[in-house]
C-alpha cells in the first residue's frame, strides 16, 4: 500500500469522534465520494465534508480553527487546503447558504465498513453540482441522469426552492436537449 | 458485458464495496505518483512540448 493510502473508514471514524466531542455539528459527505453512494465509483483524491460549525459562545464569526486544532492534536497534517485524516485529504466546507444547510439537514445515513456516516441526497448533490458549474460537475450531473439515480420531481423541488430553475433549464438546453423526456 | 451494463453493475454495489474500489483507484494513483511513472503535468504549452520530447528520447 502506498504511503498515505488508508481506508476511508479511518477518516470517517475520526470525523465521527470529532462530532461526538462537540467540535462540529451535523455533517454530510458531498462531492465525488458522496456521489459514489448513487453512482459507479469515480477516481477522486479527496473527501468533501460539508459541516455545520458550532459558533464560539458569544462569538459571531464561524471559524474552521477548532476543527484544525482538534485534528492537528490527533496527528493529522495540513496539506494545502486539505487536512489529511487517516490518509485521505479532507476539505471541510462550512455551510454557506440555505441549499447547503438543507443538504446537510436532509442527508441520508449510510455505513462504510460498519462506520456510520451521512451523505447528501442525490438531488442535493446534483443541485450543488449545478450551482458550482465546473466541467466535472456537469459530467457528474449527466451520470446521475443517465443512471436514473436522481428523482426528477424531488430535484425540481430543490431547484425551485433555491433559485436554480433557470440554471437547470440552461443545463438541459445545453446537455439534455431531447434526451430527458 | 457492455460498458453500460458494467456501469450499472458497479452503481448497484453497496457503498462499502464502492468505497473499496475508490480506495483502490486512489492507491493506484498514489503508487503511480510515488514511482515517478506519471509524466510531469505541464503548466504551459512549452513545458508540454519539452515533456513530449523527453518521452520521445526515453522511448528511443
Amino acid at each position: 500500500m502506498p504511503p498515505g493510502a488508508e481506508p476511508v473508514k479511518a477518516t470517517l471514524d475520526l470525523i465521527n469522534q470529532m462530532q461526538a466531542d462537540g467540535v462540529i455539528g451535523k455533517y454530510a459527505i458531498g462531492g465525488a465520494v458522496g456521489a459514489t453512494l448513487y453512482l459507479e465509483p469515480a477516481a477522486t483524491l479527496d473527501v468533501d465534508i460539508f459541516v455545520n460549525l458550532r459558533a464560539d459562545p458569544g462569538g459571531l464569526l464561524l471559524s474552521l480553527a477548532p476543527i484544525y486544532d482538534y485534528l492537528k492534536a490527533h496527528g493529522c497534517p495540513l496539506k494545502d487546503e486539505h487536512i489529511v485524516i487517516g490518509g485521505w485529504p479532507v476539505q471541510f466546507l462550512p455551510l454557506s447558504d440555505d441549499l447547503e444547510r438543507e443538504a446537510v439537514a436532509q442527508a441520508i445515513s449510510a455505513t462504510v465498513e460498519g462506520v456510520s456516516t451521512r451523505v447528501m441526497s442525490a438531488e442535493h448533490l446534483v443541485a450543488i453540482a449545478l450551482r458550482t458549474g465546473r466541467s466535472k460537475d456537469h459530467i457528474r450531473i449527466l451520470q446521475f441522469i443517465e443512471q436514473n439515480a436522481v428523482n426528477r420531481e424531488k430535484l425540481q423541488s430543490v431547484l425551485e426552492r433555491h433559485g436554480l430553475t433557470a440554471k437547470w433549464k440552461q443545463f438541459e438546453r445545453k446537455f439534455l436537449d431531447g434526451s430527458h423526456e | 458485458m457492455s460498458k453500460r451494463e458494467m456501469r450499472a453493475r458497479l452503481a448497484a454495489l453497496s457503498f462499502t464495496e464502492k468505497i473499496r474500489i475508490l480506495e483502490k483507484l486512489r492507491n493506484r494513483s498514489l503508487a503511480f505518483a510515488a514511482s515517478g511513472m506519471r509524466p510531469k503535468i505541464a503548466e504551459t504549452p512549452g513545458q508540454a512540448e519539452d515533456e513530449k520530447q523527453r518521452l520521445r528520447k526515453e522511448e528511443k
